[in-house]
């Protein structure tokens, strides 16, 4: 036997989970059992025993193996049977696999034909000490979700496209239109799926590299680098005094948004081993405010995971330029 | 054999269910015995009841009952035979569904009296209308190939496989690949397995044409086995590789890791025939986005990856030189993510770029985490070893770091400023007082060895050097070898140095260490076996020729390891033994295997360094066959043609020419560093090192090992 290379591994079970998530809603050891037969059925589908993935695209799964849903079971209580009449249809014409679009069932028909676009973006940054942003990334994917009869052909198409750079497709989309026109062209497939996944790319004539002077050691090199940094939305400040047993800290957080809200925000702070006795006050304001004191925090709310040694900070509503600050104290066991 | 249940109990009721008249009573019951199944329950008792109801037209039972029979054909093979009919019936219904499915779980039953009825049914349904069915089959000849070869090769099996390459739907035809691989894959598996062997899958270029096409249309799995396919071809010209690079490229943006990195390693390969500047170019930039892509993936994939690309950038330096960032460590990494991102960020190190490196790196080195903040410390040597002019900035960082007075941060930055002096002789002697003043926090063997050579080096400049050596023999049988050793070679230089002053304490060394010394090693000519196994210098193109072959591994198991597959699979432990019958071939074959054999001993050398016992060694025979390697190298031949009648000289050529160690960037796995600068100090080394190492072999061994750690780490 040759050793199976570990990303396929790791990407059919990761493949195989969003299937089970798809089928289910989600997927817990109760959700397994009681749908043990559907569960055992798509691995059989999905992976051949001798270790070669099958079908694994959502379109042609619902055809062989039937979600569990509140009709099936219906029908089933009422003694009809619903999955023999579906299946046993001879093999041409509207049968499984016989449409010609791997990806895409045949013979769709909807009401109203509808397609849903999500941009889904991540920031993730990494900031030094003095508040220096080393790095920043932001990566998006596109969420999809299709109800549209018979084969569309659908064409999307961005006014600033050169922002999406390292793109990576769902397999409908034709590349080489994407190559040269900057066009998505696709076949969708049915259902919801990730059309694609990007890196964005400031576009660098209306974003100036604004970070780099802020940069607090003299001998860091300017960051011209081919990708500049995405400058994040808020400004975190810690300041933090340890003693042996324990320790205080004082957290504030600044919205750099000066127009817009940020909402949800939560803030996660990893405490390490030993950390307890929590004890914290959230407030908004700081000099800026001008009721000139802290305001009680509206709406901001702390908790601590003691399992994960998480103190979680949330806050509902950041207005634009407002600061908020987190203060309090821990101890520590060790 | 079937034996039946009592009138009672879970399994009676469950018999009772089976036999219902109504369906889905029926249906409910089975679910309920694979239920039982699933938690370990025996109901093999209830195979007469599940078998009545194979016959269905509900798909979905059906699957059900074929479940049951594939977990009882292995214990009970004998019953399976019972449904052997209904299986061949399955195979003419009309629906492909039911088609595919029976011809799947004939394939996976495993049973030898199954097989025999296999055949036919197969014959079928490789030439099925419906490509589902045939997709199905092609998987299923594999599994044939694997139980009974002969019946895959006597039925025709293998031409009709090689038939449907040409199939025109995509997923067959990539099915079609998967199952030939696995057989060419069990065929050459096979100790005896001649070129000739039916199931060896050769590819041709008009096969070549049709794996290209069906790569942009087939299913990601299907993919990876194409490209996997394509992997192995041999390009009959530049052209053609050309032409393969050019397709394969768009599967850089396939959302799939395993498809992008399989299609990374068919570039890879393929590239090396491409002779255009300009398309290698084009290529190695559209490599970078895909793998910086990766990183955002879940931790253990992230490893992967950057395991593959850390690989990549010893051949190809430039793909992601623009990229440092992307690698900086997140505090929430795990361990092993962060310390092969330190790797990379080394090998991405430019004097561009050295500024960010070092302070992140100092960042690193207070944190938390003891092994982490180790190996940072010693990234910040190695960056100043691999960039010249930024040693100064590191030496002032590693100063800042000694500052803190942390017991392992002072340490490692002690091991790591002797490397630094190796490359740098005679240009930071300022530092020497403040890592003297550490003298008394060092309790680590190698960083006390570290500063000991450091001393020996420097002891001219040091006023007190005979003073603080001195401390070091008068605990000397206390110390650990590598620190006896070091003692012994500073002491020397020392009296070479200042032979006035010096004469009292190298009598002492001297004595203590040929009297009172347990270690051969030490006794008798430590010094000279030092440097010993670094210096084979055809090291550095043996490694080369190692690292072609782990480029051609991208994306496996081989690439993850760093060692190719023959040392960790199967053959693996006698993977020396094996490599040596075929020393007769050509001579860039005889490279390869003598990478090979030297990564199977330092292999040995690892797992050697976990016995403390030297007997129990010596009975390893793969121990000693790499120290035949070694009589077979040009160093060790004039090593061994070597003399001299006067130790001391050679301890002088040998130590006297300092920080050569590091005198050249070695290319590649930059184990052949040293070689250039020993090669001098060696050919005078005194005569029958031959006879004494299979003697001690394995204290040549851990230092070869230790050595060349310290060598791999300074690349």
């Amino acid at each position: 036997m040759s050793p199976v290379d570990p990303l396929f591994a790791f990407a059919f079970i990761q493949t195989f989970i969003d299937i089970l998530n798809e089928y289910f809603g989600n997927v817990s050891a109760a959700t397994l059992k009681d749908n043990f037969d559907v569960v055992y059925q798509l691995l059989e589908e999905t992976l051949d025993s001798g270790g070669h993935p099958l079908t694994t695209s959502s379109n042609a799964l619902r055809d062989i193996v039937l979600p569990p849903s509140l009709l099936t079971k219906l029908l089933n209580v009422a003694g009809a049977n619903i999955t023999s009449s579906i299946n046993s249809g001879s093999g041409l014409g509207s049968g499984p696999f016989s449409s010609p679009i791997p990806w895409r069932k045949a013979g769709l028909r909807y009401a109203s034909n509808e397609i849903y676009f999500d941009m889904v973006e991540e920031l993730k940054a990494i900031v030094n000490r003095h508040g220096t942003t080393l790095s920043s990334i932001v990566q998006g994917r596109i969420e999809t979700n299709s109800r549209l009869s018979g084969t569309p052909d659908c064409q999307l198409s961005f006014t600033n496209a050169q922002v999406l750079t390292d793109c990576a497709f769902h397999p409908c989309v034709r590349l080489k239109r994407w190559t040269d026109s900057k066009v998505l062209s696709f076949i969708p497939p049915d259902g919801r799926f990730t059309l694609a996944e990007y890196r964005y790319t400031p576009n660098h004539a209306s974003t100036p590299a604004r970070f780099v002077n802020t940069s607090t050691t003299p001998s860091a090199p300017p960051l011209n680098t081919a990708r500049d940094n995405v400058p994040i939305p808020f400004a975190l400040k810690t300041n933090n005094e340890l003693e042996s047993n324990g320790g205080n800290f004082n957290i504030t957080l600044t919205s750099r948004l000066t127009t817009r809200d940020i909402e949800n925000l939560v803030a996660e702070l990893h405490l390490g081993e030993g950390a307890g006795g929590i004890k914290c006050v959230t407030a908004r304001g700081g000099a800026a405010d001008r009721y000139g004191r802290g305001v009680e925090g509206i709406g901001a709310s702390w908790a601590f995971d003691p399992n994960k040694k998480i103190l979680r900070w949330e806050i509902p509503l950041v207005s634009p330029s407002s600061s908020w600050s987190l203060r309090g104290s821990f101890t520590t066991t060790s | 054999m079937s034996i039946r249940a009592p009138r009672k109990g879970e399994n009676y009721e469950l018999s009772v269910d089976l036999n219902s008249e109504y369906r889905e009573k029926r249906k409910d019951a089975i679910k309920r015995t694979i239920a039982s199944m699933t938690v370990g329950k025996d109901v093999s008792g209830l195979f007469p009841d599940v078998l009545k109801n194979m016959q269905t037209e509900d798909l979905e039972q059906k699957k059900l009952v074929y479940l049951y029979l594939m977990n009882y054909a292995k214990t009970q093979p004998e019953l399976v035979i019972l449904a052997v009919n209904t299986f061949v019936k399955d195979t003419d219904d009309p629906n492909p569904l039911i088609r595919a499915l029976a011809i799947r779980t004939m394939g996976c039953l495993r049973a030898e009296k199954i097989i025999d009825y296999l055949c036919d049914p197969l014959q079928k349904c490789l030439r099925d209308e419906n490509p589902y069915v045939r997709k199905t089959a092609a998987l299923c000849v594999a599994k044939l190939y694997d139980l009974k070869p002969e019946l895959v090769i006597d039925n025709g099996f293998l031409e009709q496989l090689q038939e449907m390459i040409s199939d025109s739907n995509p997923m067959v035809v990539a099915n079609t690949v998967a199952a030939l691989t696995d057989i060419h894959n069990a065929a050459t598996a096979q100790p005896s397995t001649s070129s000739s062997d039916p199931g060896i899958f050769t590819i041709t270029s008009s096969i070549l044409n049709k794996l290209l096409i069906a790569l942009n249309e087939c299913s990601e799995w299907g993919r990876v086995a194409v490209l996997n396919a394509l992997a192995r071809y041999v390009a009959q010209d530049e052209k053609e590789s050309e032409h393969i690079c050019e397709r394969v490229v768009p599967q850089f943006q396939h959302v799939n890791g395993s498809v992008v990195l399989a299609a990374v390693k068919v570039i890879m390969i393929h590239m090396r025939n491409v002779r255009r500047e300009e398309l290698i170019k084009q290529l190695v930039r559209k490599m970078a986005p895909p793998l910086v892509t990766l990183l955002s993936s879940p931790p253990e994939v992230q490893w992967v990856a950057l395991r593959n690309i850390n690989l990549l950038l010893q051949k190809r330096p430039d793909i992601l030189s623009n990229e440092m960032r992307v690698f900086f460590c997140k505090y929430n990494d795990p361990l092993y993510v962060k310390v092969e991102k330190l790797e990379i960020m080394v090998r991405l190190a430019s004097e561009k770029n050295v500024d960010a490196l070092l302070s992140e790196l100092k960042e690193y080195a207070s944190e938390v985490d003891v092994d982490f903040v180790r190996k940072s410390i010693k990234a910040i040597g190695q960056a100043a070893v691999k960039i010249d002019a930024a040693a100064e900035r590191c030496v002032n960082v590693l100063l800042d770091l000694i500052a803190t007075r942390v017991s392992y941060v002072v340490q490692e930055a002690v091991v790591v400023m002797k490397d630094i002096f190796r490359k740098y002789p005679s240009t930071y002697e300022g530092v020497i007082p403040t890592l003297c003043a550490n003298l008394d926090e060092l309790d680590e063997p190698e960083a006390k060895a570290s500063l000991i050579w450091i001393i020996g080096e420097y002891a001219n400049k040091i006023d007190n050097a005979d003073e603080l050596l001195g401390i070091f023999v008068d605990t000397f049988t206390e110390e650990s070898y590598p620190v006896q050793l070091q003692t012994l070679t500073a002491v020397v230089k020392l009296f070479l140095k200042k032979p006035d002053s010096a004469q009292g304490v190298v009598q002492r060394v001297l004595t203590t260490a040929t009297k009172d010394c347990d270690s051969p090693d030490v006794r008798d000519r430590a010094y000279i076996y030092w440097r010993l196994l670094s210096t084979d210098p055809g090291a550095a193109k043996v490694f080369e020729t190692l690292l072609e072959e782990l480029l051609g591994e991208i994306s496996s198991l081989a690439s993850v390891y760093h060692k190719p597959e023959e040392t960790f699979v199967g053959r693996g432990r006698i993977g020396a033994d094996a490599v040596r019958k075929g020393t007769d071939v050509s001579d860039d074959r005889f490279s390869t295997q003598k990478a090979l054999q030297t990564v199977v001993a330092g292999q040995q050398a690892e797992n050697l360094l976990d016995f403390d016992d030297a007997p129990a060694m010596e009975g390893e025979p793969s121990g000693l066959a790499a120290t035949q390697v070694l009589s077979q190298t040009p160093a060790a031949a004039s090593l061994l043609a070597g003399t001299s009648n006067n130790p001391l000289d050679d301890l002088v050529s040998i130590f006297g020419g300092g920080g050569m160690v590091v005198s050249t960037p070695a290319p590649g796995f930059g184990f052949g560093g040293g070689s250039a600068g020993f090669e001098a100090g060696l050919s005078s080394v005194p005569a029958t090192p031959s006879m004494l190492a299979p003697q001690t072999p394995a204290p040549p061994l851990q230092q070869s090992q230790s050595q060349s750690d310290d060598l791999l780490g300074l690349f």
